[in-house]
């Protein structure tokens, strides 16, 4: 076996070693995420909270600002997707009725009579 | 015949070189992308944010079993501890009423087991029997965003034998019978004033012990304090390893302080830094120790 071959197997094991130092071993750690890392469970609970809230203060543009944590898709977009999922995953039937009258009432949202909270 | 010196330091750099483009690839190139994140690795403010959602949410459906299984996703060491902090935070920074509220009152339910005062909502969840086949009147929900996505969901409603739930979401139909709590919502009366005399502490303080009718502290209860040309706001629980009902206030000598608690009561007037006196008569100063219970 030449030098160049082992040289090469020498490279190749040792980009196999840091790759699983890298992804395994040690890999890059997020401790410190935003909600639109969350796992789409926690996400559809997240808007269940957001929703919860909004029966208690009837505020619609803080619902669209916490909403706005779980990623830049319209507000809407974001409920909608939770209450597919919570269809999919049979959520309790008032917990259904809290995503849609949410999503009803974004439907009415209009951002520009929203007053920016400082 | 040549014959080669070199050794074998080739493998080794080789193997180095390797190393490093692994380390490269896998830290900056592309690193482990945490996409199915859980609550607890959510920067602080975002966490924040959350138990402030959790503490609204709980004040619409007064469901302390969901409400704590969603704090523990932030697996906080001191939940009750943690909300109380937080609330104080919030009074401070100026957050809204209704935030500081929520957070009091959930981490007072989670401190103290003080069945909550949620009045002054407006809970229709609360206070009303969901039946395991809810009468839920199924409407079609037309979403239309400004992005081309159109979704139309129809609702239909689900037998809750058959469900499904996902980890993050344990959905507990809670018995929502009427709790007995005869003293709730009564203001907290003041029971006692005594001067304490601790010579190992060196400042003088207000010092208050907040107990429920059944003789509990209770956590985050606000206490206003005021003086000649000052007010300042403290809380209850603050200090666990004393008790969770417990706060205190750093008097300044020769200042005269009121003291109240910010749901209203009785007011405690005229406090003044008091000395103690030793056996060889040296001066100390002394603590009021004020005990405020529900009647």
């Amino acid at each position: 076996m030449s030098r160049w071959t082992k040289f090469l197997i020498a490279v190749i094991l040792g980009t196999a070693a840091g790759l699983f130092y890298g992804w395994v071993v040690n890999p890059v750690e997020y401790v410190d995420i935003a909600p639109e890392s969350l796992r789409v469970d926690y996400k559809s609970d997240y808007v269940l909270m957001v929703a919860e809230s909004y029966q208690v203060d009837h505020d619609l543009g803080l619902a669209v600002r916490r909403l706005a944590l779980l990623g830049s898709s319209a507000p809407a977009d974001i409920v909608a997707n939770a209450l597919s999922y919570a269809l999919q995953h049979e959520y309790a039937s008032q917990d259904l009725s809290l995503l849609q009258s949410l999503g009803e009432a974004l439907l009415t949202w209009n951002p520009n009579q929203e007053i920016p909270t400082p | 015949m040549k014959q080669d010196h070199r050794g074998s330091w080739y493998l080794l750099t080789g193997a180095l070189l390797g190393v490093s483009f692994g380390l490269f690839y896998s830290w900056v190139i592309s690193p482990v992308k945490y996409v199915d994140a859980p609550p607890y690795a959510l920067r602080a403010d975002y966490k924040d944010d959350y138990r402030a959602l959790v503490a609204s949410a709980y004040l619409y459906s007064g469901d302390l079993l969901r409400a704590q299984d969603r704090l523990a996703q932030l697996k906080d060491d001191e939940t009750g501890q943690t909300l109380a902090m937080q609330a104080q935070r919030a009074l401070a920074e100026g957050r809204p009423e209704v935030e500081v509220r929520a957070l009091r009152i959930l981490a007072m339910t989670l401190g103290g087991g003080v069945t909550p005062d949620t009045s002054g909502v407006t809970p229709t969840q609360a206070t009303t029997i969901i039946p395991p086949t809810s009468a839920f009147t199924p409407t079609p929900l037309l979403i239309e965003p400004a992005s081309s996505l159109t979704i139309t969901l129809q609702i239909s409603p689900t037998p809750l034998s058959t469900l499904n739930i996902p980890e993050s979401t344990t959905i507990i139909q809670p018995v929502r019978t009427a709790t007995p709590s005869p003293t709730q919502g009564a203001p907290f009366v003041l029971q006692e004033t005594q001067l304490v005399c601790n010579i190992n502490q060196a400042e003088p303080l207000i010092q208050l012990e907040v107990k429920d009718a059944a003789g509990q502290p209770v956590a985050s209860v606000e206490a206003v304090v005021t003086w000649d040309g000052g007010e300042d706001h403290f809380f209850t629980g603050l200090k666990p390893e004393l008790s969770l009902g417990y706060a205190d206030f750093v008097m300044t000598p020769k200042v005269v302080y009121s003291v109240h608690l910010a749901d209203g009561g009785q007011s405690v007037d005229d406090l003044t830094a008091a000395e103690c006196v030793t056996d060889d008569n040296s001066r100390y100063w002394g603590s009021w120790f004020l005990t405020f219970v529900q009647p």
